[in-house]
């Protein structure tokens, strides 16, 4: 049988195939681990309402009432929910993802669980036993578009081994890879500003992608806020890359990515969000404002539990650090050192010259017979490939420098950085293969053939196996420099947030006596709650005794999330059960994450 | 085509070498690493050894002190709250420390090692240290003392006991109450003594055998309360109508220690008041502990 012959192309095209494959399946394979978070349970409860929202609309227009959906009182009966935190294109997806995929057990014990009525069995196409799964299948969908762009950008400069690494490296990042799989909008983000900033370069040099740029903007838009943040870090490129028309006192013509992304970008935003539809103005403002004026929750950072602006000038220092620490100490340390090793490899180019000794030419004569417009204002010009990714990398760890920005979420403010850091790794990885393939006698060909593939693989090997070491607790994981789980306590990083790390301990209060059912959860919220019981990992009959101190003096057992600023529960355990003696605490690597008190437990 | 500088042959190499040796060896901590962690028999075996030569009055530590839940889950029934929420650890002669990774804890410097024994990826050390002896305690003994509040023009009501703390008339937050509070996240057993509006709460305690030292301890309880304001609190701590010291306490201070040398009294008898003030109080939730000491 002949084996065809594949193209270039398609190649490549198998291989993007395979790294997004591989992605969906490394992550469906265990997110079931990974508990629920505030948030998410918050997004899996909006998710759902919103579904309820067009499933009414399928009635209305049954019924000849279309317009009904669109009258204020029934857009607002779905759609606040969640408003004005966060825009919804993400949770849409994830409550049409569950009411497509989802084992429907809805019409059983778990009816009155639903945030909006269940009017009968859903007819689905059940492709997870989890109904949690299915809401997370979007965002794992994003992760591999996530991977296979950066495949697909590393290619347009790298061989194939390293820019399949940079794939890898991407999402082999424990903390990447822990919010990769799960409903929320810290991953889709960062897909998202892969996207543009994808489509910005490619739009360079050709004017189709300038129209997607602003597209895919406006869908950004429609993801998270962070998306405000993409056009600063894009125009200083675009300066940096038209410095010559600067010098010569000509303003740069305003590229057509721009102009999409200030004519479409409003009006996805706007057209997407049916909450803004009947008072834009009003809502409008009060969305950028909730952001605009964020709380700051607290969060341990080298030992001090930050919660407000700092107002010293010491800690506004340490503050400061808190981005570039945080990569430092979360990022695999091998994927760091070829970054560092592309860096220096970005700043010793000159114009014109390839990112990668294999890889095409920069500068203009590359953009072919194009002539430079608005249309294509690279055609003309080095597109500065290091300037690129200095900006889209530093950009968003500088923002979060600023001390009087929150910090609450940790890597996941500045998450949108690591695909670049990722695209830099991969740059230094084509720089040393050359170097180990000098190393080979020339006579062993096959040897030398092999070597950057094997070179890829040696070098994502850590990343790949220190991601595997985290799950499912990668908020809590440090890397090696910092010294592993308890290298990061030691150092007074941040353990956890938003109470997901319970999963473990499901099964201890499932067996639990009927007499100690009054379950004090802390930081898991009801809607976690509810979840894990219509997911079938919590007995229905564990009962929730709500938040705070009063909550917590009405349980019979009770769990504590170890987060600096949570002592004050703590020494309410130790009063109202009289004991110190946790009855069991859930660890990875001997460092506590959940601690358990049971009332009257010896 | 002009091509890209090649890394120089020594940069290179040194490169390749570092980044390839780099990669071998995260990859071997990350598979390792796990296994570097004391088990449940190593806590077990610990507890037991610690467990055989406890004795009234002794401190348990862990080493970091991150640990500290694991070993309460284990000695937890031999640490009550007001060990864990000690003022300080001067008060312990002997102290147990259940340390891992070469962790040692603060609580058991300055000490000679009695006992060292090792349990997997445990070790347990019995240290002995000179101990302050504690003449009087203040928050243990705060039924011996009487609280009233000053207004600004002097007037002064009296705050009886009600249950289990001091009230004072009319403002239903003005209570001084021994309580578990938590100061710069971290728990102590002390009294709780939020300021007033244009006022002083004066607490009194009226026969108090001093040693050669007062030590005090101040912080503000309450995270949320720390982050929604920024008053400063007074602590003014008077012996025997003799004023000897103003202490004031910021959010950032966290649980501050101040001594106060009484060695010119030491063995008497004395009324010691302290008064509490703020030029701002709101949401100040004031602790204080204090100790006479030899």
């Amino acid at each position: 049988m002949k084996i065809p012959r594949l193209d270039t192309r398609r190649i490549d095209g198998l291989i993007t195939f395979g790294l997004a494959l591989a992605t969906v399946i490394w992550l469906l394979a265990v997110e079931g681990r990974q508990g629920f978070g505030r948030d998410e349970g918050q997004y899996f409860r909006a998710g759902e309402r919103y579904w309820g929202w067009f499933e009414e609309l399928g009635s209305n227009v049954a019924n000849g009432e279309f317009k009904r959906s669109f009258t204020a009182p029934v857009i607002d009966r779905y759609w606040t929910d969640n408003a004005p935190d966060h825009p919804v294109i993400m949770k849409t997806l994830y409550g049409m993802s569950w009411r497509a995929f989802h084992r429907c057990h809805c019409t059983g014990a778990t009816r009155g669980l639903h945030p909006i009525p269940v009017k009968g069995r859903h007819i689905t196409l059940p492709l997870f036993a989890r109904e949690s799964t299915a809401f997370r299948f979007p965002a794992i969908l994003f992760a591999a578009l996530l991977v296979a762009m950066v495949y697909r950008f590393a290619r347009g400069w790298l061989s194939r081994p390293p820019a399949a690494a940079a794939a890898v490296l991407t999402l082999a990042q424990p903390h990447y890879f822990f919010h990769a799989p799960i409903s929320c909008f810290d991953a889709p983000i960062t897909t998202m500003a892969f996207a543009v900033g994808f489509a910005y370069w490619k739009s360079l040099r050709s004017r189709r992608w300038g129209i997607a740029a602003g597209v895919l903007f406006g869908v950004s838009l429609g993801v998270k806020h962070n998306a405000w943040l993409m056009p600063i870090f894009l125009v200083g490129h675009y300066l940096w890359m038209r410095r010559g028309d600067l010098r010569a006192r000509r303003f740069p013509r305003p590229p057509l990515a721009f102009v999409a992304m200030l004519v479409l970008g409003p009006i996805i935003f706007f057209a997407h969000w049916p909450w803004l539809w009947n008072s834009p103005v009003t809502r409008t403002r009060m969305y950028i404002n909730r952001h605009l004026q964020h709380e700051h929750y607290n969060f341990e950072y080298l030992g001090f539990n930050w919660n407000n602006p700092p107002t010293t000038t010491g800690r506004k220092l340490i503050r400061s650090t808190a981005p570039l620490v945080g990569t430092a100490l979360t990022v695999p340390v091998t994927t760091l050192a070829l970054a560092a090793v592309g860096i220096a490899a970005l700043v010793r180019r000159r114009r014109g010259q390839p990112v990668a000794p294999e890889g095409p030419e920069e500068g203009p004569a590359n953009a072919g017979d194009q002539k430079p417009s608005w249309l294509q204002p690279g055609a003309d010009v080095d597109r500065a490939p290091g300037a690129f990714l200095l900006v889209q990398t530093l950009g968003p760890l500088a923002v979060l420098s600023v001390p009087s920005t929150p910090i609450f979420g940790g890597v996941k403010h500045f998450m949108t950085a690591m695909p670049y850091l990722a695209v830099l790794a991969g740059i230094g990885a084509s720089r040393l293969i050359p170097v180990l393939a000098g190393l080979l006698p020339a006579a062993r060909a096959r040897l030398r053939q092999f070597a950057p593939a094997a070179f890829a693989v040696l070098v994502c090997l850590p990343a790949v196996v220190e991601t595997r070491r985290s799950h499912p607790d990668g908020l809590s994981h440090y890397n090696l420099l910092a010294g592993g789980f308890a290298g990061g306590a030691s150092l007074g990083m941040n353990r956890q947030f938003w109470g997901y790390a319970v999963v473990p301990m499901l099964d201890v209060i499932n067996r639990d006596e009927p007499a100690n059912r009054a379950m004090y959860w802390h930081d898991v919220i009801h809607d976690a709650v509810n979840m894990y019981k219509r997911d079938g990992r919590l007995a229905l009959e564990v009962g929730d005794t709500g938040f705070g101190e009063d909550a917590l003096r009405r349980s019979q057992t009770g769990i504590l999330f170890y987060e600096k600023h949570w002592a004050i529960y703590e020494s309410w355990f130790w009063d109202s059960y009289g004991t110190t003696k946790p009855f069991m605490v859930r660890e990875r690597e001997g460092v506590p994450l959940v601690t358990m008190y049971r009332r009257g437990a010896p | 085509m002009e091509t890209p500088p090649r890394l120089t042959t020594r940069a290179g190499l040194a490169a390749l070498a570092a980044v390839s040796l780099l990669a071998l060896v995260e990859t071997a901590s990350a598979i390792v690493a796990p296994y570097r962690a004391p088990t449940d028999q190593d806590w077990r075996a610990a507890a037991a050894q610690v467990r055989a030569g406890f004795r009234p009055g002794d401190l348990i530590v862990a080493a970091p002190a991150w640990a500290d839940p694991i070993l309460r889950v284990y000695l937890g029934d031999l640490i009550p709250a007001e060990v864990a929420g000690r003022m300080d650890d001067e008060r312990f002669e002997r102290v147990w420390e259940i340390s891992q990774r070469g962790a040692t804890s603060e609580a058991a410097a300055g000490g000679t090692v009695a006992e060292k024994s090792r349990f997997g990826a445990l070790t347990v050390r019995r240290v002995q240290r000179p101990a302050a002896a504690v003449r009087y305690d203040f928050v243990a003994r705060w039924t011996d003392a009487h609280a009233s509040r000053r207004g600004a023009g002097g007037a002064s009501v009296d705050c009886p006991r009600v249950s289990d703390r001091l009230q004072c008339p009319d403002v239903a937050y003005n209570t001084v109450r021994r309580q578990l509070v938590e100061v710069d996240t971290r728990l102590r057993m002390a009294l709780l003594a939020p300021p007033v509006t244009q006022g002083t709460v004066v607490i009194e305690y009226p026969h108090v055998p001093l040693g050669r030292s007062l030590v005090v301890a101040t912080g503000l309880h309450n995270v949320w309360l720390r982050k929604e304001a920024s008053g400063p609190v007074d602590l003014r701590v008077v012996i025997d109508g003799v004023f000897d010291g103003t202490f004031t306490t910021r959010n950032d201070d966290g649980w501050a220690l101040h001594r106060i040398d009484t060695t010119a009294r030491a063995g008497q008898v004395a009324a010691v008041r302290f008064e509490i003030m703020s030029p701002a109080p709101h949401a100040r939730q004031f602790a204080l502990a204090a100790e006479a000491r030899f």
